[in-house]
Formats: C-alpha cells, structure tokens, sequence
C-alpha cells in the first residue's frame, strides 16, 4: 500500500509517499512524478517504511531523467532502515545532505 | 611430377595409393580402409561414381572414369560440397589426383576441408558406416550412407566413435558384423528401435540408458529392406561422463570463488545438501508467488509469523524475502516460500521452477557491489548478501532454491558485510 500527496509551492514539487515502495506500488510514484511540471522535485520519504530494489531503482531513474532535463531531484527523510538500503545499493547521493537522515545523526 | 608419368611407363602396375609422390606422405594423409563411394558431377550435370582411395584435407586421389583435366563438384552431404580438379600429371589410367579447390559449408566456404570433415570421410565413422551398409543392394548403399554419414554428424560424437558396434539385424536376429561384441547393449529395446526402424522404412536414432543405468548408447538403426537392417551402436558413456566432470568441476570453482568474495557466506550446494537444509528446523509460514501483488502479502504473513525481533532485523529478513520473491516472479514466473526457525536462526527458503540462474550470470551478480541500472538481480543479491548471515544456492535446470538464514541474537554483530 502506498499514498502519494502532492505538494507545489513556488517551483518546487514535494512528493509525500506513505507505506511502501515496491514492485508493487512504484507505478503509482511513477505516475504522481509524470505529472510534475516543475523545476525540483523532492520526494519525502518518512512515512515510508520499506523500499525494495524496483523502488530504488525507480529513484535512480526519476533522478537520472530529471538531471537530464536540467533539473533537481532529492530525496528527503528516509527512515534508518531505508537510508542504509540506499547508501549499501550507491544511491545516498540522492539524499539532501541537510535531512540525509530522519531524526538521526549520520 | 615427373613420377607419375614415368611410373605410368616404367610401372603401370604400381598402385598410387602407394606412392608417396601421389599425395605427399603427411600426418594427415590418410588411406580409408575401405574406399569411400561418391559421385562427381561435372559442370553439365553429368555424374561420375567415384572412389575416394587416399586423402589430404586438401586433396584427393580419386579412381574414376571421369575426365582429367576436368572441373567437379562432390557432393557429400546436403550442406557439404567440395569442388575439385583433376591433375593430369598425377596420377594414372582412372587414378588421379584431385586437388580441393573449395569445400562449401551451408554458412561458409573454405580451402581445405574442416577437421571433422575430413575425419567424417577418413576415420572411423566412414569405416563403420561402410560396415553398415557393405551388404545392401548395391543400388541402395550410396543413399543410406549418405543419410547415416549426416545423420551421424548431426549427432556431434564424431570424436566419440571409437567405442561401437555395428550389427545386422535379419529375420528377427542380431548378426555381429564388427566393433566391439561385449558392449553390453539394452537389445530388447534395440531391437524395438530397429523394428521401429523397418516399418516406418526410416533411419531412427535413440539415446538410451542400459538397465543398470552406467551406460548410455547412440543407437543408428538404418533399415535394408522390409525384414532387414543395419545397427551402429555407440557407446557414449565417456563423453557424458566427461562432460558431467567438467560441469562438476566448472560449479567446484565457482563455488570457491563465490566463498571466497562472499567472505564465505553464499555457498553453492546440490540438490541432496539442499534438501537437508530444507527441512531442518520448524515452519513458521509458507505462501506461494504468482503474481506482484502476492509479495507484499507473503510479507506480511512472514512478519505476523516471526519471533518478536528488532526493527531492523525485521526490515532486513522483510527486504530479503522480496528480493528473493521478485527473482523467482522474474524469472521463473513465481514461486514458493517458507519461513522456518532452528534455534537462533530464522530461515527463508524460496523455490521456483524456473530455467535455472547460469553459473557464469551469478558471478557477476554476486560480484555486484554496487546498483546497476541494467541489472535488477545485481541490486537484488547484492541487498541479499548484505543481511543474511548465511546463503545457500542450488541452481539448475529444474529450478532454484535460495536459503537464507539470518541469526535473531541482537541485531549488532550480527549483520555480516562491513563497508
């Protein structure tokens, strides 16, 4: 299960998933990003409690097209778990270095 | 040259098969025991029966009526044809030397006939399926050998032929013609195959398992007539047996290899390791995948059903059954998973049916530290390897079982790979 919010202000979409990133549910993350018309796109991953690799790879792909059409892409507050998935798989550098972790030190 | 015309005056009674200055004496210089049978056909269409008395791969000394000097081609199968031209001056009275001027391949063309062309015409396959075919009515020989050489071929042993036998078979019996009598051959099955063979007035051809199951046979029955026909029987044991060795062998090194860049915690194990690993400990859940949508709920029911255990190690053992699940729903179209405890160990076992993970592929999927965008099951094993404290593989034709165990003391310590 997965529920995606958006939010836009002044340039910026947020993408706010809730439950889980999988094989499963990744088209409805694909299809909220395909609706983004703006310059950054953050996705906020907090209230996201397990990502598995068609997720992660999802994310690099969303990144990968946004840095070519010139964009930013981050992604904000992952949870312990899911942050140590990412930086184990090379992806931590989509993480914003500012809120790398959700209420954790790195 | 001059030989030849001297030694057609001087002694025309010499036979050039054994002159040396005929086809000059080299490794590959090659006398068939019996003459091989084929036909010339000139530019025209007209043919010419001819026997093949002594070889090269690059040329041939030919007893035929055929006119020297003079342009062939031979015919020795359907997708193999050699052109051919007469030397003059080698050779005497229907004995000439025919130089190879290029051997047609279905693909390809070439100078000099291949390896196992020239093995097909000079070694014992050629020896054997002459044997074979010796007593048929003459008429018919040319065309059953010619089958039974292709068919032969196709059946890629040609290296293997040593060992064989060749029998007829007549009125309901077996007659031993040559090769080795004590073979040991299945011959109510033989038998079967060579009336099968009669009937349908086809060659058949049948691997089969001797019934003590150490012996496996090529079996070439070729019929002659209505109530009679040829067997060529090969022994193929060694080959199988080699090639078994060389697969063992091949998973020996992967297996080291892989424990090795794993610090020792995948390891690659047969069917009967497996199955002891399999039933070890008690069932705590099991599910079946068919489709995505089945993972998030084998997920869930893993989760109700474990011990209570740190978040971590939950998420962990939860990202592993996906990733283990996902492979076997991409590439075996689902699969079966189980959840098992035994003392301090939680186990996941998942088994599919599929095409099976090829040695060389898990290599480089175990070797895969990092994502990579092409390769899903790279990322997949990678995040594998990383939690579970202990992995077991067996992979082959009839499927995969991939174990994974994971210690459920306090999580730190425990946790394997350090980067």
């Amino acid at each position: 299960m997965l529920k995606v919010d958006v939010y836009v202000d002044r340039g910026v979409c947020r993408l706010v998933l809730n439950g889980e990133l999988d094989m499963e549910t990744v088209v409805q993350m694909q299809e909220a990003v395909g609706k983004v018309k703006e310059h950054t796109l953050e996705i906020d991953l907090s209230g996201v409690s397990f990502v598995d690799s068609t997720g992660l790879k999802s994310l690099l792909d969303i990144s990968n097209e946004w840095r070519q059409k010139g964009g930013r892409m981050l992604v904000l507050r992952p949870q312990p778990d899911v942050a140590e998935v990412m930086r184990l798989v090379g992806l931590d550098g989509l993480l914003a270095q500012d809120t790398a972790l959700a209420g954790e030190e790195r | 040259m001059r030989r030849c015309l001297e030694c057609a005056q001087k002694e025309p009674d010499r036979a050039c098969v054994d002159c040396q200055y005929f086809i000059q004496p080299s490794p590959l210089r090659r006398v068939p025991s019996s003459p091989v049978r084929v036909l010339l056909e000139d530019g025209y269409g007209k043919q010419y029966p001819a026997r093949i008395l002594v070889l090269s791969t690059t040329e041939f000394g030919l007893e035929t009526e055929a006119p020297v000097p003079g342009r062939y081609v031979i015919r020795l199968q359907e997708n193999l044809w050699v052109e051919v031209a007469g030397v003059s001056f080698k050779g005497k009275n229907n004995v000439h030397l025919f130089d190879i001027l290029c051997v047609h391949r279905k693909q390809e063309t070439a100078r000099r006939l291949s390896r196992e062309e020239y093995q097909l015409l000079a070694g014992s396959t050629g020896e054997l399926i002459y044997e074979v075919t010796r007593h048929l009515p003459e008429h018919l020989q040319d065309l059953v050998r010619e089958k039974l050489l292709a068919e032969v071929e196709k059946s890629e042993l040609i290296n293997a032929l040593k060992v064989g036998v060749v029998m007829k078979y007549e009125s309901g019996r077996f007659r031993f013609l040559s090769g080795q009598a004590d073979l040991g051959l299945p011959m109510e099955e033989t038998e079967k195959l060579m009336r099968q063979a009669i009937r349908q007035a086809e060659h058949r051809r049948e691997v089969i398992i001797s019934a003590d199951g150490k012996k496996v046979f090529d079996l070439h029955c070729v019929p002659f007539d209505y109530r009679s026909g040829g067997l060529l029987a090969l022994d193929i044991t060694g080959v199988i047996e080699k090639e078994r060795k060389m697969h063992r062998q091949e998973m020996q090194v992967y297996r080291e290899a892989i424990a090795a860049v794993t610090g020792g915690r995948l390891y690659l194990v047969g069917s009967g390791e497996i199955e002891k690993v399999v039933s070890e400990g008690m069932e705590l859940a099991r599910g079946e995948v068919r489709q995505s949508r089945d993972i998030p709920e084998a997920r869930r029911a893993m989760r109700e059903a474990l011990p209570v255990l740190d978040s971590r190690r939950q998420h962990a053992i939860a990202l592993c059954l996906t990733e283990a699940l996902a492979n076997a729903l991409k590439h075996a179209g689902g699969g079966c998973w189980q959840a098992r405890q035994s003392g301090d160990t939680v186990r996941i076992i998942v088994q599919d049916r599929g095409p099976g993970i090829k040695t060389s592929e898990l290599t480089r999927a175990t070797l895969m530290q990092h994502y990579s965008t092409k390769n899903s099951l790279g990322c997949g094993f990678t995040l594998m390897l990383y939690y579970a404290d202990r992995l077991y593989l067996n992979t082959g034709s009839s499927g995969t079982v991939l174990i994974l165990d994971f210690g459920i003391m306090p999580a730190e310590g425990l946790t394997g790979l350090n980067q």
